[in-house]
């Protein structure tokens, strides 16, 4: 039973897709088939030898972008991931310790910054410091963070009810020293599931901006960049759109089936209860 | 038992639809135009304000110019200067005095009739401090306005201007007593103003009162998008009748079917690549001559418009006074673009940032420039920005390196004879060249000089001019009387009928 559940379908189908796209961010940073400023294709080219997924209007190879396009999602995942983790982790620990209005009124904060719409401060920060991909991940990060740190508080207020830190306490632990040792061994098994949900959506949010133009600037080519160039030629020229497109559900879908997956084989909660 | 009574309901459904769709059908095949028909236009054009001295916008120009207001000198759709509000007009004094007799009989939209006193206050309108009219230049020859009777007006110059019948088809003519119009209208034209929602509609209705012939419909809505193709499905989907200038050529497509016309008509719309002529590195003439070496504008227009569209190699478009193609005097040539940047002082390139309005085709063709100019080792930068923050930033405050927008109007060699213009193009040959051909005494003459101005301008690549716009209208084909052309962006659209 334990075995079967270790090797996770959805794991083993989320890791491929995720991989994959993780696979051509990597190539990518070394090899692309053509330069990103190369314009030597034809108009709207089709698929061929030579350009596989066809060519954009200015003649540049579609395979070339959306490898690079593959990249600038990752680095959006990893990076919002990380800031949302860092801050939402440290806030969620002080919200969790602290007492009465101190943890209201954290709480109150993250709830307010969970109903704020995460594009809506993404086209915020953006505005106040540019469009880049620093602003586009810096905004998503924050975005997330409240998620995390309300869930980290949750979790860290249930770990603090039991006995054993009761006992800790008494026996002199240090509260820093109870944090490494007891709370967050006992709390990242769920946070991973939740960091993992959030690599998916961070790439989506990404790609809305770059639609809207606020994502990264040309020549970088993120899949929201791609898919609002595509706009316009989707019907003489459907793959410049559903190439990106795919690749986007593919991100989104692996990720939530990671998530899953690792819930399947980190929460002992869920092991106990099957 | 449920299931069925939904299918049912479809079904009902389905018939009425059909038998609403033969009996508009059966109705375009019968019946004539109709002379009360609202024509929904869209377009992509902005109105700002309802006042064309007030940087009103190109939708306000194409919403009212020719159906709202018109002026003394009317733009044809071919681009002729015509006689509009002006019956007739003598020049004496060695062509610095003009003599303009107006048409009888004209009633403003309030009711009054029009005197010379309107026309003089509007003219003043144009060249008054705080006019922000793209004629506000040309038409400062203007020295004195008098009005000896109701129907005369005079005009005296300070130097003679051969352009003066044409640069007055941009002045509308105004009630004298309308004090501030940017939220209001009173002109003599075959519409009525009725409303207007920022960035959605304006709308028209026919002037019962004017002094021609009557417009063929009765209210016309400008519908304003700012997406080409919301525009198209809007279009698809009959919400709008005609889409006056469509941007993207591979949405053709769908429209090439009975139910559809389209049309490939002239326009003096162009794109180009404006340098900051006083700001390093674009003061030197060499780098923005490399610069313009390096860009490939057959293929940057082909890339944008498809089979559209005509490369241009100056401010003047071939319909312009003087044109000639010189685009021998900067080649697409990259090691010739290298071989000058190195000699301006920049071999190892260069680094700048290209203001780039956030509509199309403008980042696409920012994206073009900038793979372009990697070739000769020069790096840009793209700064997105809005429409708004355009003329802010780089028209009010010249607060940039480069930029790239288009030009709606005709005829704009004159911008280059005027130092103080946001590009800040200084050549005091040139200013002198665009004055003699003022007063130059036939058009011939007046043509042969702006040839030799647009020469120098164009060996110090002032500004880099890519290409030229096509017009393309694209109409339901219910839709007859439309102007096909885009001068000055103009859309008149009193001969529009619906059948």
């Amino acid at each position: 039973m334990t075995r079967k559940r270790r090797h996770s379908l959805p794991l083993i189908v989320g890791g491929t897709l995720v991989g994959f796209i993780a696979l051509m961010a990597l190539i990518s940073i070394f090899w692309t088939p053509y330069s990103i400023q190369d314009m030597t294709g034809g108009r709207l080219g089709p698929l061929s030898s030579h350009h596989w997924l066809g060519t954009d209007k200015l003649g540049r190879d579609l395979l070339s972008r959306v490898m690079i396009g593959a990249r600038i999602a990752i680095a959006v995942g990893f990076g919002s991931v990380l800031i949302g983790a860092i801050l939402g982790v440290i806030l969620g620990l002080v919200a969790g310790f602290a007492q009465r209005w101190v943890d209201e009124s954290f709480s109150a904060m993250f709830d307010i910054l969970i109903a704020f719409p995460t594009l809506l401060l993404a086209m915020l920060i953006v505005a106040a410091r540019g469009a880049s991909l620093t602003s586009a991940i810096i905004a998503i990060g924050i975005g997330m963070s409240a998620i995390v740190a309300r869930l980290t508080r949750l979790l860290v207020k249930r770990v603090l009810a039991k006995d054993f830190i009761t006992a800790s306490r008494a026996s002199g632990t240090s509260w820093a020293r109870i944090i490494f040792i007891h709370i967050l061994p006992n709390i990242w098994t769920t946070l991973i599931v939740t960091f993992a949900l959030q690599f998916g959506f961070a790439g989506l949010t990404e790609a809305s901006l770059s639609y809207l133009g606020l994502g990264a600037p040309p020549p970088n080519a993120s899949w929201g960049s791609l898919l609002q160039e595509a706009q316009a030629t989707v019907l003489t020229s459907p793959v410049a759109a559903i190439a990106p497109g795919v690749l986007l559900v593919c991100l989104v879908i692996g990720m939530n089936l990671v998530a899953d997956g690792l819930r399947d084989v980190a929460d002992p909660t869920l092991r106990r209860s099957r | 038992m449920k299931k069925s009574t939904k299918r049912m309901k479809l079904g009902g459904i389905a018939v009425a639809a059909a038998v609403a769709m033969s009996m508009t059908l059966g109705g375009t095949s019968a019946s004539a135009a109709n002379s009360n028909a609202t024509i929904d236009i869209g377009t992509l054009h902005e109105v700002q304000n309802l006042d064309n001295t007030a940087n009103g916008g190109a939708g306000l120009t194409e919403a009212f110019t020719g159906n709202v207001y018109e002026g003394l000198f009317k733009l044809s759709d071919t681009g002729k200067v015509e006689n509009l509000l002006a019956k007739s007009y003598k020049v004496s004094n060695g062509g610095l005095t003009y003599t303009f007799n107006l048409r009888s009989n004209v009633q403003f939209h309030s009711g009054k009739t029009m005197t010379s006193a309107d026309v003089k206050y509007s003219l003043q309108k144009v060249t008054a401090t705080g006019s922000q009219s793209p004629q506000k230049s040309a038409l400062s020859i203007i020295s004195s306005i008098q009005t000896p009777n109701p129907s005369t007006v005079v005009v005296n110059l300070s130097s003679k201007s051969i352009s003066l019948t044409y640069n007055l088809t941009y002045v509308w003519i105004v009630n004298s007593a309308i004090g501030d119009m940017t939220s209001t209208e009173d002109g003599t034209g075959p519409y009525k103003y009725t409303s207007w929602t920022r960035g959605a509609t304006i709308s028209l209705t026919r002037f019962d009162g004017y002094w021609g012939a009557l417009a063929k419909n009765k209210v016309v809505v400008f519908h304003e998008f700012t997406d080409g193709t919301a525009l198209n499905n809007a279009l698809l989907s009959h919400a709008v009748d005609i889409i006056t200038s469509e941007g993207n050529p591979d949405a053709l497509a769908q429209f090439k079917n009975a139910s559809f016309k389209i049309t490939n008509g002239l326009s003096t719309n162009k794109q180009l690549i404006i340098f900051n002529d006083k700001v390093a590195p674009f003061n030197k003439a060499l780098v923005r001559k490399a610069a313009t070496s390096a860009i490939d504008k057959a293929k940057l227009l082909s890339s944008i418009w498809g089979d559209y569209g005509t490369v241009l190699s100056s401010v003047m478009t071939p319909i312009d006074p003087g044109y000639e193609d010189l685009s021998s005097l900067n080649p697409y040539d990259v090691s010739l673009a290298k071989s000058e940047l190195a000699k301006a002082g920049y071999p190892k390139g260069l680094t700048f940032t290209l203001d780039t309005p956030n509509d199309d085709p403008h980042p696409a063709a920012a994206a073009f420039i900038q793979s372009s100019l990697a070739q000769i080792g020069i790096t840009m930068k793209i700064n997105i920005i809005t429409t708004s923050q355009w003329f802010d930033k780089i028209y009010k405050k010249r607060d940039y390196t480069a930029t790239i927008q288009n030009v709606l109007s005709g005829r704009n060699i004159g911008w280059y004879a005027n130092p103080d213009f946001f590009w800040q193009y200084n050549n005091p040959r040139v200013t002198a060249l665009v004055s003699q051909s003022e007063s130059a005494n036939s058009l011939g003459a007046q043509a042969q000089l702006l040839k030799r101005a647009n020469k120098l301008i164009v060996a110090d690549a002032a500004s880099d001019w890519l290409y030229l716009y096509p017009l393309i209208v694209v109409s339901s084909s219910s839709l007859s009387g439309y102007p096909v052309n885009g001068i000055n962006s103009q859309f008149f659209v009193y001969n529009i009928t619906k059948n």
